[in-house]
């Protein structure tokens, strides 16, 4: 059984990969002759390092070349298409036969179900250096505690709830960290996203159901998620505060771009003085704004996750407002021409914004 | 901090019993006790939902409550057909602002007319009556405009329009008076108790959660501020597995034509105290 000191896989897939890229780089400089080291730093650097690739590779199967890291992303759809089918295949499962039980016997099912698959998950895990059958595992055990809770609903008549969502969001995080599994990760914040706007969305007495009506309502989860890894430190999970970040905006940029459009369904719009062509136009240049501060923060702290949601969105709303625009009015030549223009003007300034960015590293003490 | 598996196997076990236990003890609590209302409903009120015959991958059973409103607007529909929901008559601007929707704000113009539409649907109480006044209204309705057009019909007697209309009418009667569902929602508030106390027979008046969203219609050129209920907050009743013998012969027997009433039974239908309803027994009457 692993310590609680014992890397991740994720950590431990990151360090192999730092001593492949510095082999390969010692010996660059061997072969310039830059630095040369002796034979016996040789000998301990080679030995350590065999070391801790051969104790990271019994207990994680990490991926120790670029062959196997190729293969590797291969298994690593093959396990997220599979954990979908799964899960679904456990839902329809237990609807084909649920009807041929008595209410003891299908709440009898539907908690085993859950906890066995819960066992089974963290049985697997102890056995599953790969992690991809752990995830497998764990997407089904997830599965099967959503569908015990809404079939627990469906079976007493209980009036749905957003509260629902707590026990699910803990599972799936429970999962995620003791797992290491950034599709669990996904999931609970999914859960926390829809529990948070509901509730915010019911602080102005709309049924929770319909807070998605507003999307305003999504504007205080997306801060928490964002702000989250960077109160609490992710450092041995590889990916984890890059999905955070990554949820948090577009907790915040899909509103937008969706009130950018469809002024009416803000709640400014109850207000007078603020039409809903006002609206749209504030949000659209709110959209612009967010995502430009999304690329120089994700810029500035190293954030690609950011960096590259930050583009994205920007790209989008240009897109969207050059249609807006010009679609009608010019040829489809000229205005697919202005769209590749666009594009290589935003690459020039990205461009300018990794050479300052680099001036600035190299400038640090 | 890395959870050992056992540790993380512990915490998920006790998460997902702690879920059980607090979704079941909301249904004990909700079954305990004398229930808040106990109807005996027909297969008028209970019906399928729709598609459940396609659903051959689903082998649960649940049946839909058919309830409807007296509606000014719907012209000679007036009762509905049996679809869940409708702007009653009855939802005026006081029972609207004691709901808690702002309806000051269509006086304001249009800017206020705007925010009180925009307003999005709010929790309710609903209170349904099971064959009183309101179903008498919506028969008695269907019988004056069958009157009419039979009329109509006789002062025209060489007319197919009228004559179809006069057969239709006659139709609505037919349905009025042995298909519809009697089923009506009269009155909603958010103070349960107050509504119970104003409702006190449990056999006749149900209680349920409900949602509303406002509305402004225009009648006689007047701006009328009302509310459209739109559904139910438990929108269909799971049939228990020992109740399903007994239902399943009469569901599966198809109506033949329109004005067959296809197969009867009667279900007696609780609602327990957190207003969420079950069904407690089932007898086939043909």
């Amino acid at each position: 059984m692993d310590s609680p000191n014992t890397p991740l896989r994720s950590e431990a897939q990151r360090r192999a990969d730092e001593i492949g890229i510095f082999n390969t780089e010692l010996a660059r400089l061997e072969a310039e002759g830059v630095l040369r080291l002796d034979a016996a730093q040789q000998q301990a650097v080679r030995e350590h390092h065999a070391a801790l690739l051969a104790g990271f590779a019994g207990r994680f199967d990490i991926d120790r070349d670029l062959q196997a890291k190729q293969l590797s992303l291969g298994m690593r759809v093959a396990s997220f298409l599979g954990a979908l089918a799964l899960a679904a295949s456990v839902f329809f499962l237990f609807y084909q036969f649920w009807g041929h039980f008595d209410e003891t016997a299908q709440v009898a099912i539907l908690l085993g179900a859950a906890l066995g698959s819960m066992g089974l998950t963290v049985w697997i895990q102890t056995r599953d250096a790969s992690g991809y059958f752990t995830k497998l595992a764990a997407l089904v055990a997830f599965a099967c505690f959503v569908l015990n809770l809404s079939m627990l609903g469906q079976i007493f008549n209980i009036t749905p709830t957003d509260r629902a969502l707590i026990p699910w969001a803990a599972l799936a995080f429970l999962l995620a960290y003791a797992c290491d599994l950034r599709l669990l990760l996904a999931a609970g914040i999914c859960c926390v996203i829809a529990f948070v706007s509901a509730r915010v969305g019911s602080w102005s007495g709309i049924y929770w159901l319909h807070a998605g009506e507003r999307p305003e309502n999504f504007f205080p989860v997306a801060a928490l998620l964002f702000a989250f890894p960077s109160l609490v430190a992710h450092r041995h999970l590889t990916g984890f505060a890059s999905i955070y970040r990554v949820f948090g905006l577009l907790c915040l940029l899909v509103p937008m771009l969706v009130l950018g459009h469809w002024g009416y369904g803000s709640y400014l719009a109850d207000y007078e003085g603020f039409t809903t062509r006002t609206i749209e136009g504030g949000y659209e240049v709110a959209g612009f704004v967010a995502s430009a501060l999304a690329i120089w923060l994700g810029a500035r702290r190293q954030w690609p996750d950011t960096v590259n949601t930050g583009i994205t969105f920007f790209v989008i709303f240009l897109y969207t407002k050059f249609f807006d625009w010009w679609w009608e009015l010019m040829p489809k030549y000229l205005f697919f021409l202005v769209l590749g223009l666009a594009a290589i003007l935003i690459l020039l300034v990205l461009k300018r914004l990794r050479r300052v960015g680099q001036a600035a590293g190299e400038g640090a003490p | 901090m890395k959870l050992t598996p056992w540790k993380t196997f512990a915490a998920g076990a006790l998460l997902i019993l702690l879920a059980n236990v607090v979704a079941l003890i909301g249904v004990y609590l909700n079954r305990s006790g004398e229930p808040d209302s106990r109807l005996t409903l027909s297969q008028r009120e209970l019906t399928l939902p729709w598609g459940w015959g396609r659903a051959k991958e689903n082998s649960g059973m649940a049946l839909r409550l058919n309830w409807r409103v007296i509606d000014a607007g719907a012209g000679e529909y007036f009762g509905g057909y049996d679809v869940s929901g409708g702007t009653p008559e009855w939802l005026d601007e006081a029972r609207m602002a004691a709901l808690g929707f702002d309806t000051a704000a269509p006086a304001e113009g249009t800017a206020g007319r705007r925010r009180f539409e925009r307003a999005l649907p709010r929790e309710i109480v609903l209170v349904l009556e099971l064959a009183g006044p309101a179903w008498q209204q919506a028969l008695e309705r269907a019988q004056q405009n069958a009157a009419r057009h039979e009329a109509a019909r006789l002062a025209n007697a060489d007319s197919k329009e009228f004559a179809a209309k006069a057969k239709r009418a006659q139709e609505l009667l037919k349905l009025e008076e042995t298909q519809n569902s009697r089923l009506f929602a009269i009155d909603a508030g958010l103070d349960r108790a107050a509504l119970r106390a104003k409702y006190p027979d449990r056999s006749r008046f149900l209680i349920l959660k409900a949602t509303l969203r406002p509305r402004l219609t225009m009648h006689d050129k007047k701006t009328r501020v009302t509310g459209h209920v739109s559904a139910l907050a438990v929108t269909q009743i799971n049939v228990p597995h020992a109740l399903r013998p007994l239902l399943e012969p009469a569901l599966a027997t198809r109506r033949r034509t329109a004005g067959d009433a296809g197969p009867h039974f009667e279900a007696t239908l609780a609602v327990g105290q957190r207003l969420e309803p079950w069904l407690e027994s089932v007898l086939a009457t043909r």
